[in-house]
């Protein structure tokens, strides 16, 4: 007995069965990624159905990728605007963050190291001469208020301090710590991907840029 | 940019990291930085975390450089650092309520003005809109790791075992994944399931 004919009859009727029924969502997935069977192929072709399916769900990835990729490199082009800055260890204080404002307090604060200096200077001064001579030490102590006064006129003041005799490590420690987080919020303001990641060196053609960007001078004993 | 992919090819190809542009990370940003917010972006669903997570990112991968052997493509080994920080970050959020109310996702109408016009008709683009809209509306649907893996197939074109070296799954758990996101995708659409 041939039963050849029922095989072929067999066969074609899986094939029949397989261009019929549609594509399951693993075959619409692998077809997705490029990786469509034969079979998936020749019943896209007999199948208009699964074939706009996958035409429609293939161009809605396409424009998604299109538009999203679009968005990103406009977004990614304004970031230094739209980019948070690292935030700082004195936030909680609420303080101006403009260049100017850090500009003024950096001021304040050698005026006020400047004025505690001769302060103190004049009185160490005044204990080792004699009371009659009290007038002079007291020019003496304006004329040193004056000399370390005149630099803070400019922008760099702490860089001008002169070291200080007599003055306890704690309030040099206090004072370093705080010019250090003025030279950083300083250098936070340049909007360069380096400085916003925190890895910008000082190197020569810092220079350019003015006193602004110099880091203050450690006070040292 | 297909000098970018040609110098990763090569990279992968020797086995060699390509120094020049891990050494600077003004490079590293300007290549990588529009391509991870996107997918960080849409990982995430808020563009403003997005930001930080790039930056985080980028500033981990500079710092690490050293470690990177060059056996994978640049962004390949980007995209497995940012993976794991939208996990922290998704982890840390679960908790952190407010976060719905205050998260911006990204939003594709607004590019509505800069899509190409010339070869398409207004009601074509507006058909596309819609659809890219409908996209990123079932995305939002997704599992975590669903939409990772969808992103990082179909948005970033990566292959399956880049995939499973930037997310650190098996292959097929990675296949999974990306059956049930087009299934998804494809019921939005109105398919047949």
């Amino acid at each position: 007995m041939d039963n050849r004919p029922a095989t072929q009859s067999a066969q074609s009727a899986d094939l029949t069965a397989q261009l019929a029924a549609h594509l399951t969502d693993e075959q619409f997935s692998d077809l997705l990624l490029g990786a469509g069977a034969p079979a998936v192929q020749a019943h896209l072709k007999v199948c208009s159905q699964c074939a706009e399916e996958a035409e429609r769900v293939s161009a809605a990835i396409g424009s998604f990728e299109q538009q999203s990729r679009l968005w990103a490199e406009r977004r990614a082009a304004s970031h230094s605007v739209l980019v948070p800055r690292r935030q700082s260890a004195f936030a909680w204080l609420h303080i101006p963050t403009t260049p100017q404002a850090w500009t003024a307090a950096a001021a304040a604060v050698a005026l006020a190291v400047g004025v505690g200096v001769s302060v103190r200077d004049g009185f160490n001064f005044s204990d080792r001469r004699a009371p009659s001579v009290q007038t002079t030490s007291m020019h003496a102590s304006v004329a040193q208020t004056a000399a370390v006064q005149a630099p803070i006129a400019g922008v760099q003041p702490a860089a001008q301090v002169s070291p200080a005799t007599g003055v306890s490590p704690t309030t040099l420690k206090a004072d370093n710590d705080l010019l250090s987080a003025i030279d950083g919020e300083l250098r936070a303001d340049e909007s360069t991907p380096a400085s916003l990641y925190g890895l910008d060196t000082y190197g020569p053609d810092t220079a350019a840029h003015g006193a602004r960007l110099r880091p203050a001078k450690r006070i040292s004993e | 940019m297909q000098l970018v992919l040609d110098t990763d090819m090569i990279a992968c190809v020797t086995g060699e990291p390509t120094l020049t542009e891990l050494d600077d990370i003004e490079a590293l940003d300007r290549i990588y930085r529009s391509r991870l917010l996107r997918f960080v972006a849409y990982s995430t669903g808020d563009q403003d975390l997005a930001e930080t997570i790039v930056q985080d990112c980028l500033l981990k991968a500079y710092n690490a450089r050293d470690s990177f052997r060059g056996d994978c493509a640049v962004y390949t080994w980007l995209a497995h650092i940012a993976t794991n920080l939208v996990r922290d970050h998704l982890r840390t959020r679960k908790f952190q309520f407010w976060r719905k109310i205050q998260k911006t996702a990204p939003d594709l109408t607004e590019m509505s003005s800069l899509l190409p016009s010339a070869e398409s008709s207004p009601e074509s683009q507006m058909l596309a809109r819609e659809r890219a809209q409908q996209v990123s509306a079932v995305l939002e649907s997704l599992s975590g790791n669903q939409r990772t893996i969808f992103l990082l197939r179909f948005i970033e074109e990566m292959e399956l075992q880049e995939i499973c070296e930037a997310t650190g799954m098996h292959i097929n758990t990675v296949k999974t994944h990306l059956h049930r996101a087009v299934k998804a995708v494809r019921l939005k659409l109105g398919g047949r399931i």
